[in-house]
């Protein structure tokens, strides 16, 4: 097995990475704050002169400031896309009302006695501004940079939820794989260059006035250098261009099998799985790395490639439940394993659909299947005990936890509550492990490379039977985690390459090995 | 020189601030405009280099309305001091001075020597001062620099609000004992604002006294006291009336109301020594004085009588 043990060795291997990854964070940091100077001081300059428009100026900047980040990259995207230039917007928006109120408020702390004196020997607006009003207010309008740097340093991890790049790759990569060498790999650079660049303009703050002047046509050279890290990706080219989450990123079963199995070079970006979808709708991807019973596969009419070399590890759902708990309410086990064997891979896609896409409630739509399949019981008294049921999230979670939570409640005496959202599997399953919740449906797959992190060989050696891996599951979490594996469900949520079906269609390309072989040629 | 022509100004607030002034300086003169806090001292000064625009009335320098100019060009040609010095606080000294002369377009060498000689004249030596910033210096010494920054391009006109208000009454006199003999404001024409009563007398060679934004009287330093033109300007100066009337009186303008009998003896004093100087002589010494070849002897009681005669022949014919 290739984890590296350590988090030296982590960084060591990845350095290449690392240092891609800190110059296109500092760059995309210093970009957008650079833009920000560049429209926001002349705008503080302005409302300092046009007090009415202060109001309006200093709201707006301050509403943006509000929006959570996570949406206005999302707002961003149906008006510029992926990739940089939403990010850099977002980042620049939220750089706005520090400099913007720095510098009125600068402008306007200015000694009144001190502008009369400019104006009263003979300045003109623009020389009591460059002479005597821009050097006084430097100190506070170099505070409001400074903000507008460390809170774009935080920022800007996001920036790799839309395929910006930044340290946020190797931040969420590491989330999602459990992996948290990876994650501080991305965390700890973030928090020094946070550090680092706060330090540095404290320094320029508090230099004495006579260089205060200096600052002011300094900075702005510091600024376009640091700007510059920020290498923007090259044009366009007609090659395919993929967009894989941070999660299929690092995985063996990901983007690195891809490449050691079918010798597969993609232009890839690093994108969030939120927005990855509509994303291959727009044509902004051409191919991403799906999970097959994802409800959008069937809102966007994608189509999932075959994994002809079989690639991909098996991922059927099972409930996961603590082994105390089993043993405390006998009854649970049977009323969870109803569900065993009634969902398929195309209902599932179908249930996610409906949540996803056509934004049903999902215990509506756990309820109507349960119904259907003739398992629904009016819940009974729930006196007997509690049962916390977990979910990712992202999929199929929220849907089967609601059915666990109606099939424990019409089928015991216990009671359910849902704790849907729990971020990615490590979190979900620290929670488990930790007696924060008793139960909540996992992917074999998941299992195997995730948590138990199996050896290579073991691997290699069961990845193409399902039934194996679920076997080697079952027996490890026992007794490793004192956690049980119930019965699978029935459908196998596995990674998946996709492509629109369109596109597909039109290239002759069906299978991952056609893609390979079409991107070898072209 | 400047003439300001029924002028009022009011802020949005109120009443006027101003309120129909008129008053004109000759070239060379300095008239100083005397009144209490919020009189509307400042609003003149400002009005007079376009920092205000009157809301009625005009002002010309020579015969010239000064709307006619750019402001700035305007205010490059008068210095002004302002009330709280007003200095760059990010300029050292030295670029404090240069900054009327640098706007004006001198080249560097002549706005480098021009700012060492007038520090030089103003006794902040260059080698200590030309480099600290002002946060560095005294209060005075800062009013100073102030002056030095008003008067670097030399111009014409001077225009200074209570330059020497921020000094204590010890460092004030010896300032002001400074400032007039300063050989750079002899040919100006200079508009000084206070409400110090006795700088005003010893300043100006006429004092515009002013209440609640109206001029009350404009005229020579004997006019004001002698001949008030109402209860408020009488009032405004009784509190340093004898001193003042000491201060203003010269020998020659009560020289008929002095007892002429006895001859001089002691030393002669100068027809144009002030009554209070001659008091003050009179204190250890003997004295005379001589004006047009009559010769007076001088003791405090002949002074007195004098200076009595004198105001009561004022009192009642207007003049002496
Ligand atoms: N910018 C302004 N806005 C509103 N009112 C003003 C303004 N400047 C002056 N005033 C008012 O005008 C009146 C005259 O003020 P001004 O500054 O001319 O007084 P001053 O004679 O210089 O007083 P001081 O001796 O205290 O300096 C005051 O009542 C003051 O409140
Ligand atoms: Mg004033």
């Amino acid at each position: 097995m290739d984890t590296p043990e350590t988090f030296i060795d982590f960084v060591r291997q990845q350095s290449g990475k690392l240092l891609e990854q800190t110059l296109t964070h500092t760059g995309l940091t210093f970009i957008s704050v650079l833009i920000a100077v560049c429209i926001g001081v002349p705008a503080g300059i302005l409302i300092s002169r046009r007090k009415k428009l202060a109001g309006p100026v200093l709201g707006i900047t301050g509403v943006l400031q509000t929006i959570p980040s996570i949406a206005l990259l999302g707002f961003m995207i149906p008006l510029l896309g992926i990739g940089p230039k939403p990010a850099i917007v977002a980042l620049f928006l939220y750089a706005l009302l520090p400099v913007v109120r720095n510098t009125y408020t600068g402008i306007l702390g200015v000694d009144p006695n001190i502008t009369e004196a400019a104006t009263g020997m003979g300045m003109n607006t623009r020389q009591l501004l460059l002479k005597v009003q821009l050097p006084l207010a430097m100190p506070v309008i170099l505070a409001g940079i400074r903000t507008a740097t460390v809170i774009n340093v935080g920022v800007a991890t996001l920036a790799a939820y839309i395929a910006a790049g930044g340290l946020g790759e190797f931040i969420f990569g590491g989330i999602a794989l459990n992996n948290t060498n990876m994650m501080l790999a991305g965390a700890i650079p973030a928090a020094l260059l946070a550090i680092l660049f706060d330090w540095a303009l404290s320094r320029l703050q508090r230099v004495n006035m006579r260089k205060a002047r200096k600052i002011a046509l300094v900075l702005p050279v510091i600024l376009v250098l640091l700007s510059s890290f920020y290498l923007l990706p090259e044009t366009y080219s007609s090659r395919l261009k993929a967009g894989f989450t941070p999660e299929f990123m690092g995985r063996k079963d990901g983007a690195v099998g891809l490449r050691n199995v079918y010798g597969l070079q993609l232009r890839t970006l690093v994108i969030s799985d939120m927005i990855m979808y509509k994303a291959a709708y727009e044509k902004k991807l051409d191919v991403i790395s799906g999970s097959s019973t994802d409800g959008r596969v069937k809102a966007f009419d994608l189509i999932v490639l075959k994994d002809d070399k079989h690639i991909f590890p098996p991922y059927y759902a099972a409930p996961v439940v603590r082994q105390a708990v089993l043993d405390k309410y006998p009854e649970l086990a049977p009323a969870l394993d109803q569900l065993s064997g009634t969902i398929n891979d195309s209902i599932m896609t179908e249930l996610n659909y409906r949540v996803d896409y056509l934004q049903q409630n999902p215990q509506q739509v756990a309820r109507d299947f349960l119904v259907s399949a003739g398992l629904w019981q009016p819940a009974r008294n729930g006196s007997k005990g509690n049962i916390r049921i977990g979910a990712k999230i992202f999929g199929d979670g929220y849907i089967l936890a609601n059915m666990y939570k109606m099939l424990i409640e019409g089928h015991t005496d216990l009671s359910a509550t849902t704790k849907t959202g729990l971020g990615g599997t490590k979190i979900v399953f620290d929670a488990l492990v930790n007696d924060q919740i008793d139960m909540y449906p996992e992917y074999t797959g998941t299992g195997l490379l995730v948590i138990l992190q199996a050896p290579q060989t073991t691997v290699d050696s069961i990845i193409g039977d399902n039934r194996k891996v679920y076997d080697y599951v079952k027996k490890g979490f026992a007794e490793k985690y004192q956690v049980q594996w119930l019965q699978p469900i029935g459908f196998n949520n596995t990674y998946a390459l996709m492509m629109r079906r369109e596109q597909a269609t039109r290239l002759h390309i069906s299978s991952i090995s056609d893609l390979a072989t079409y991107v070898h040629h072209h | 020189m400047i003439k300001v022509s029924h002028v009022s100004k009011s802020f949005s607030h109120g009443k006027n601030a101003v309120n129909d002034l008129s008053f004109e300086v000759q070239p060379g003169e300095t008239l100083v405009l005397l009144g209490t806090s919020g009189c509307g001292k400042t609003t003149t000064l400002r009005m007079i280099n376009r920092l205000l625009i009157p809301d009625t009335g005009d002002i010309f320098i020579g015969d010239k309305n000064i709307n006619t100019e750019t402001p700035e060009t305007l205010r490059r040609s008068m210095g002004y001091v302002l009330q709280n010095t007003g200095l760059f606080p990010h300029y050292t000294v030295l670029e404090n001075i240069a900054v009327v002369p640098q706007l004006l377009g001198w080249d560097k060498t002549r706005i480098h020597s021009r700012a060492l000689a007038i520090l030089e004249k103003l006794r902040l030596p260059p080698a200590t001062y030309g480099d600290v910033y002002p946060q560095q210096l005294s209060g005075g010494q800062q009013q100073r620099v102030g002056l030095a920054r008003a008067l670097a391009a030399d111009p014409p006109i001077l225009l200074m609000d209570e330059p020497f208000g921020a000094l204590d009454p010890l460092t004030r006199i010896s300032v002001r004992k400074e400032f007039k003999l300063l050989d750079e404001l002899n040919s100006k024409t200079i508009i000084l604002v206070t409400h110090d009563v006795e700088e005003a007398f010893e300043l100006g060679n006429r004092i515009c006294i002013m209440n609640e934004g109206r001029i009350q009287q404009l005229g020579s330093a004997t006019e004001l006291l002698f001949n008030p033109a109402n209860d408020f300007v009488r009032h405004f100066l009784d509190k340093q009336r004898l001193e003042l009337e000491l201060k203003s009186l010269r020998l020659r303008d009560i020289w008929p109301y002095l007892d002429s009998a006895g001859g001089s003896t002691g030393t002669a004093l100068p027809p144009d020594t002030s009554c209070w100087d001659t008091l003050e002589h009179l204190t250890g010494n003997k004295a005379g004085s001589i004006l047009d070849g009559q010769n007076k002897h001088l003791d405090g009681n002949i002074l007195i009588t004098a200076i009595n005669a004198y105001k009561k022949t004022v009192s009642q014919y207007g003049h002496a």
